[in-house]
């Protein structure tokens, strides 16, 4: 057979592509349900760590950290526009809403991401302890998400994770640094006269002698200008859409 | 890409002479890392824990093992015009097979390798050994080579691994190696070794060490 001859060449190359897209494809369909339930539970997860019920490489076993999520955290769907909880509703239902609230107000841009997930954690006695809030943005590469935790005074920082990007290692990458997330712990959210200037990763390192870069800043990713403005930027946006919700917490 | 070609065999056994040559020769005396001086950019990057760089090294063995099977099925196939891109299409499909299963039952440890999984496509490992045996000898034996040079590659970076992460964060496998009173007596971790110039140092002492015993020199 003439193995160099134009037909031959073009009719391998396009065999060997079926045949390796064909395996890739039945692969992933094959494993999708496995790697869904792993990216939830990673999800879980992330909730947990930023409200401080679990520590980053905790050894427990999946099977109790999944029991503690149903025990101590509460998913609630809030409407953003009236701080309103919508009970009984899944994330799924959420989602639904979003594309119907979409769909019906064209003009309005809020109205797409209008009702969001916020997950509540009690103490053991019951008493709030926590208060989620999903934060998600851009990024430089990539939409970066993540939780911000607050204490139940509504106005400290309890905790951030970050955990799907697709910044670059290294780099932007380092938001999900356990080092780096710590420090935004007891951060406050709002200003002395309680209006919400969110959370600033700071270009550089925070000067503790500043009043304002020591109570709202944090250092900055070396590196990831665009990463830590995005981060900035997303966590005082989605702060500001759950601000009626957690005024109604407040009171 | 130092080839180490043989000379066709007549022999039919499984493990023959030249079978077991085949796979002990990449453990220490044609190293792909120490003697050949391939796969480096992984190996300094995954090695920071232990079990990332075992799960690394086992990755690089499926996938150099499993492609070098495949070329070696269809060699006489292959148009050799194209022969390097087909090559690299099979390596890619292996690889991407390989990251969906970490990503269905290993997550954290995928998320944390993040794009050094899919970075095996160009691990010069793999590609040398396609164009270096693969292509050139049967499915049997390119699989055994394969599997030694996954395993030379493997054992260096799980060496690597093992020092950096009892030096770099006191711990072995996740679990605490160094005791707390050692810490408590002024022990620190150290830096270096969490750090990608820490890996460098090391592995060129392990370069270093393994020439002087296996008594290699430049030309």
């Amino acid at each position: 057979m003439n193995t160099s001859s134009n037909g031959y060449v073009m009719g391998f190359a396009i065999g060997v592509c079926v045949i390796i897209s064909a395996a890739l494809a039945m692969t992933n369909n094959a494993l999708k349900p496995t790697q869904d339930e792993a990216a939830e539970f990673d999800r879980q997860k992330n909730v947990m760590m930023a409200a401080g019920l679990v520590v980053d490489g905790d050894t427990r076993p999946i099977e109790e950290l999944k029991k503690l999520y149903v025990e101590r955290v509460k998913e609630v769907v809030v409407n953003t526009k009236s701080g309103e909880v919508l009970q009984g509703k899944t994330q799924k239902e959420a989602t639904q809403l979003n594309k119907e609230a979409a769909a019906a107000e064209k003009g309005d841009k809020s109205a797409a991401s209008r009702y969001r997930v916020a997950a509540l954690t009690t103490d053991a006695t019951g008493k709030l302890e926590s208060v989620v809030l999903p934060i998600s943005g851009k990024g430089l590469w990539s939409t970066i998400y993540g939780y911000l935790a607050l204490e139940g005074d509504l106005e400290h920082v309890r905790g951030v994770t970050f955990y799907k990007h697709g910044e670059t290692p290294g780099l932007g990458g380092e938001c999900e640094n356990p080092v780096w997330c710590a420090q935004w712990k007891g951060k406050s959210i709002l200003d002395e006269q309680k209006k919400l200037v969110g959370i600033v990763v700071k270009k550089g390192k925070v000067d503790p002698v500043i009043a304002a870069d020591k109570a709202h800043k944090v250092d900055g990713l070396s590196g990831a200008t665009i990463t830590s403005n995005g981060i900035t930027n997303f966590v005082k946006a989605d702060l500001s859409a759950f601000e009626s919700y957690l005024a109604s917490l407040r009171k | 890409m130092t080839a180490t070609s043989i000379a066709p065999v007549k022999k039919r056994s499984l493990f023959g002479k030249e079978e077991l040559k085949v796979i002990k020769d990449p453990l220490w005396d044609s190293n792909p890392i120490a003697f050949q001086i391939l796969g480096i950019c992984s190996s300094l990057a995954v090695t920071t824990r232990l079990d990332k760089a075992l799960v690394m090294g086992i990755g690089v063995t499926l996938v150099t093992a499993l492609s070098n099977v495949m070329i070696s099925c269809i060699r006489n196939f292959i148009p050799n015009k194209i022969r390097i891109i087909v090559q690299l299409v099979i390596v890619s499909g292996v690889v991407i097979v390989f990251d969906q299963f970490l990503r269905a039952y290993m997550f954290d440890l995928s998320k944390q390798l993040s794009v050094f999984v899919g970075l095996i496509i160009t691990n010069c490992i793999v590609m040398g050994r396609l164009e270096a045996y693969a292509m050139g000898n049967p499915p049997w034996r390119s699989f055994l080579d394969g599997i030694g040079n996954g395993l030379g590659y493997l054992w260096i970076l799980a060496l690597v691994g093992s020092v950096r992460e009892i030096f770099g964060s006191g711990k072995l496998l996740g679990m605490q190696v160094v005791p707390q009173s050692m810490y408590e007596a002024g022990y620190v971790n150290n830096g270096l070794m969490v750090l990608a110039p820490g890996a460098f140092l090391l592995l060129g002492v392990i370069v270093w060490v393994q020439r002087s015993i296996s008594g290699y020199s430049e030309k």
